[in-house]
């Protein structure tokens, strides 16, 4: 075996070690996906049902009961308080014990019967702008049924996600976000030890090249980063109900790449700053970050201004977002997804390359 | 017909505006051993990393003909290295630890159970093979280092303080192992704090300031040494409290129950009245190496 | 007069390893009691547990009149400790590393300063104050160190290789520190690698594989170690002076080497002349003092120290 790769498999082996041995890596790699993959998962939802409204019935008929029953009927609404004029729910809304207010004026029976211009109004609580437009959507879709006569529009199927369930948005986002952290931090640790601990001084001292180095700790990274991604991808799929449409090979050569980058960034960064500390906090700023707000995981990005949208181009997450989401949902192959994956292979050759060329063999 | 194995020429290191090397050059043969002493700060460490090429600095250093700072002229090959702090690594194993190293200079399987053997068996340190590195004591721990050093077998050995902290019998056995290699040529500077080790290197640097004082084999120092020196007995503490204020006295260490003094030369009279006058009795003796440091220390500090 | 330290059946066991094994002594009050041994035979370990910093095993130790086995905390308060890798903050100024090590015994404002003010001044880090700390020489380090140690005036000080790696100047001006110490009523007890030093203590004990192998004043361990009289014989090998004079002890000493004849009444141009006779090349003997070294040699060296 060549010098190079016996050294390489040698700085390999013992991260191994060093990783086997500190039970806190192992603890951060393993379990915090897990628990970062139910948080995300299970705590922000955004589907959000029981909102509590108050109901201002100035009619008191048949109509307007069916017309709050329709409401409540879907468990999006509970009705929590009753009023007689809309005045007197402000104070409620105020309180934020009710998210809303259905208002039926008088005569809404007699005028609907009659086919004259009437409609109930919401009133919702707009401070919290998620939640309104949440409260509006549903609250849309419940009444569309009730207004009579009127031609039906085309139903609005959201196809891929029939149910728009949240979960189909959320689990790739959040592997995503999770193996940038994860692996980013890990890497974010390993050059910079051995520098604050003192042993690269020894290092240096042998024949070992920078790439040497850099790739052997790579590695056994890598590995664990896939078991990661297998680790979420079965847990998130299983218990959110994500279906998998597209093919395995593609999901898990696609995080390859990304965890080639992230880990990349991590050692760049290690190499770069030289303390853990340091390591640390800009290894997540630079990946958790920019994964979590311009990947197009939360917010579109065709939203966005210009600038935004320019950075976003500049970062894997984002080519591993729609490369997660056109594997899970659509099913697409590598026919379309080729792209992202070549500006994730672009990417991590660069990243990996300026970690490796500003590693100075040299003592300060 | 000996080679020159290690080169350096007018090194130059500045540290913000403090000079840590300043116009220092050396040169060792193989099969010699070259001590390097002087007190904290004299510029020891950054010496030696410099003459390993890991730390820039002006001037040129040739290792066997290579230069250490240039990646590809195979210096790592010939060089053995042992830092002053703690470099290896604590949570593996001694044996963990030179398999490393074996991987890193690529040894073959024969050739590196051999060696391991070898230096175990020389160290003491076989019944330790798989104990963690973070729990073995220092003078356990720096034998191990300096083994890791001399497992690829170089030409060149650059120790920087080995045997600080480590009690006296491990510290022959240290230099035992180091004799083994030195009677097969190789080349060895040791940066040491301890005079009795420096007077046993072929030749010794004083460094101070960055540059190096004297220069010289020690017997050839001691030989050269003007200043008489006596040992003195007395009440101890009376007797340094009187030595630390007198100039004509550059020097003064335990030796035993007693003290060894310099005197300058051409002063013992005086000393030697103010002595008998404290109720001290001096006998003259033989200069050892410290002296000859002690007191170029002294007189350099004088004429700052 | 109550010992200042003292000691009983003491042992520490980790696992099945046995560090310190029925350890036995007293210190007495303003004695600087030096201990020495082979690295890992155990000196650390003693110190912490008499320091209150690690639990025994089993035994007794009683340091400034507390059982610190057993009441540690209250130990502490009359103890100072002087690490091994000491714990300055290097990135503080010497005056706030005195602060922090003020504050930590419960020395603050007025009396804090007063009782700074001469600790400095006593260990010569007066002008110092306003330095960074990471900026002094080893030397300095070791004084500031042994200052916080003392701020809060302990009864005993435990200092553990308070000058490893220390020049010898600096060293030797640290000992005269704590010689002062001394004579003003602290009990200092050390560990060392010097032997230099140690012939400046009261007394010394040597520890060996985990066990007191020896206890006594240096004149003391002198004469039961390595009595008689001692040559310094220069140009010599060690092999053929021993071969050459089978019943002496023969040991390297920096370039030279250390003889120490059976016979007492050998002189040094005898020791020559028989040297000579015996066809060993040599280059100078001369008579010189048994050191500590030598008993250390004597006594660690035929234990298989590791």
């Amino acid at each position: 075996m060549s010098g190079s790769l016996r050294r390489t498999k040698a700085i390999a082996h013992k991260e191994v070690l060093h990783m086997i041995r500190d039970a806190r890596v192992l603890y951060l790699a393993l379990g915090l996906p897990v628990i970062m993959l139910l948080l995300f998962g299970y705590g922000i939802s955004m589907d959000v049902d029981h909102i509590p409204i108050a109901v201002v019935d100035q009619d008191h008929t048949e109509a307007s009961r069916r017309l709050v029953e329709k409401l409540v009927a879907g468990e999006n609404f509970v009705v929590v308080a009753r009023r007689d004029s809309a005045d007197e729910t402000t104070p409620l809304l105020r309180r934020g014990t009710v998210t809303a207010v259905v208002v039926i004026p008088a005569h809404y029976q007699r005028d609907l019967a009659r086919h004259d211009p009437t409609s109930a109004q919401l009133l919702v609580d707009g401070s919290d702008s998620i939640v309104a437009s949440i409260a509006l959507g549903d609250a849309v879709g419940s009444l569309e049924t009730l207004t009579p006569a009127a031609p039906e529009p085309p139903p609005l199927i959201a196809r891929f996600n029939p149910a728009m369930r949240s979960a189909y948005n959320f689990v790739p986002g959040v592997i995503a976000v999770i193996l940038a952290m994860v692996s980013s931090l890990l890497t974010g640790l390993t050059v910079a030890r051995e520098w604050e601990r003192g042993s690269m001084e020894q290092l240096f001292a042998t024949p070992v090249r920078r790439s040497e180095i850099i790739l052997g700790k790579l590695i056994p990274y890598a590995v664990l980063g896939m078991l990661q991604t297998l680790l979420i991808v079965t847990l998130g799929s299983w218990l959110f109900d994500v279906p998998i449409r597209g093919s395995l090979a593609l999901l898990f050569g696609a995080s390859a790449l990304f965890l080639c980058a992230m880990l990349g960034i991590g050692l760049a960064v290690s190499v770069i700053t030289k303390s853990q500390l340091v390591s640390v906090q800009v290894a997540l700023l630079v990946t958790m970050l920019p994964t979590t707000l311009l990947s197009g995981f939360m917010f579109p990005i065709a939203n966005m201004p210009w600038i935004l949208r320019v950075l976003s181009s500049l970062l894997p997450g984002r080519y591993y977002m729609t490369a997660l989401r056109g594997v899970f949902l659509k099913g697409n192959g590598v026919d379309v997804l080729a792209p992202q994956l070549v500006a994730l292979a672009v990417f991590s050759a660069l990243v990996l390359g300026l970690g490796i060329a500003k590693f100075k063999r040299r003592l300060s | 017909m000996t080679s020159v194995a290690i080169e350096a020429t007018a090194l130059q290191r500045r540290f913000g505006d403090r000079a840590a090397v300043d116009g220092l050059s050396l040169r060792v043969e193989a099969g010699e051993i070259y001590g390097l002493i002087g007190p904290d700060g004299a510029g020891k460490t950054t010496t030696l990393r410099i003459l390993a090429g890991l730390l820039d600095a002006q001037g040129s250093v040739r290792l066997l003909g290579r230069d250490p700072f240039d990646a590809r002229s195979g210096s790592r090959e010939v060089l053995g290295y042992m830092p002053q702090q703690y470099s290896l690594y604590g949570d593996l194993s001694v044996a963990e630890n030179l398999a490393f190293f074996r991987e890193m200079y690529g040894l073959s399987r024969d050739t590196f159970r051999a060696r391991r053997d070898r230096l175990l068996a020389l160290t003491r340190l076989a019944a330790f093979r798989d104990r963690r590195v973070q729990t073995l004591s220092g003078g356990m721990y720096k034998k191990l280092a300096l083994a890791c050093a001399l497992l690829h077998e170089p030409k060149v050995l650059l120790l920087d303080e080995p045997t600080t902290g480590v009690d006296p019998v491990s510290r022959r056995e240290l230099w035992d192992l180091l004799h083994e290699f030195l009677a097969e040529g190789m080349a060895i500077v040791i940066a040491t704090p301890y005079m009795d080790e420096a007077a046993r290197c072929h030749r010794a640097g004083m460094l101070h300031g960055g540059a190096l004082l004297v220069e010289g084999a020690p017997n050839e120092l001691l030989v050269a040494f003007r200043h008489p020196v006596f040992a003195v007995r007395g009440d101890r503490d009376a007797l340094e409290e009187l030595l630390a204020r007198d100039d004509e006295v550059l020097a003064y260490t335990p030796a035993g129950a007693r003290l060894r003094i310099v005197v300058r030369e051409g002063h013992e009279r005086g000393v030697l009245a103010r002595l008998e006058a404290a109720g001290a009795r001096a006998e003259p003796t033989t200069a050892s190496f410290e002296d000859v440091f002690l007191a170029r220390m002294r007189e350099e500090r004088s004429a700052a | 007069m109550k010992p200042a330290i003292s000691v009983r059946g003491l042992e520490r066991k980790f696992g099945k390893f046995v560090a310190v094994r029925d350890v036995s002594f007293e210190v007495r009050a303003g004695e600087i009691f030096g201990y020495l041994g082979a690295n890992g035979a155990g000196k650390s370990t003693t110190i912490r547990m008499l320091c209150g910093l690690l639990a025994a095993t089993a035994g007794e130790a009683e340091v400034a009149g507390v059982d610190v086995l057993r009441h540690p905390a209250d130990a502490r308060r009359a103890i100072g400790y002087m690490s091994q890798r000491f714990s300055l903050y290097l990135d503080l100024t010497v005056h706030e590393n005195l602060a922090f090590f003020g504050g930590a015994y419960g020395l603050f404002g007025a009396a804090f300063r007063a009782r700074r003010d001469e600790v400095a001044s006593e260990l010569g880090l007066g002008a110092l104050g306003a330095e960074i700390t990471g900026s002094l020489p080893g030397g300095l380090r070791q004084r500031l160190a042994l200052a916080c140690a003392i701020l809060h005036m302990p009864r005993v000080v435990f200092l553990d290789e308070p000058t490893a790696g220390v020049d010898p100047e600096a060293r030797r001006t640290f000992w005269r520190i704590i010689r002062r110490l001394a004579r003003g009523g602290s009990t200092i007890f050390v560990t060392t690698h010097y032997m230099d030093e140690a012939e400046y203590c009261d007394r010394v004990g040597l520890m060996v594989d985990g066990r007191l192998a020896a206890l006594d004043t240096p004149t003391g361990l002198k004469r039961t170690f390595a009595p008689g009289r001692m040559f310094e014989v220069r140009g010599a090998r060690a092999k053929e002076v021993a071969a050459a004079l089978p019943s002496a002890t023969v040991e390297p000493f920096g370039a030279a080497l250390h003889v120490r004849p059976n016979d007492a009444q050998v002189g040094a141009d005898e020791l020559a002349r028989v040297l000579d006779a015996r066809g060993v090349a040599q280059s100078g003997v001369t008579e010189t003092d048994v050191t500590l070294e030598d008993v250390f040699l004597r006594v660690v060296g035929g234990a298989g120290a590791s």
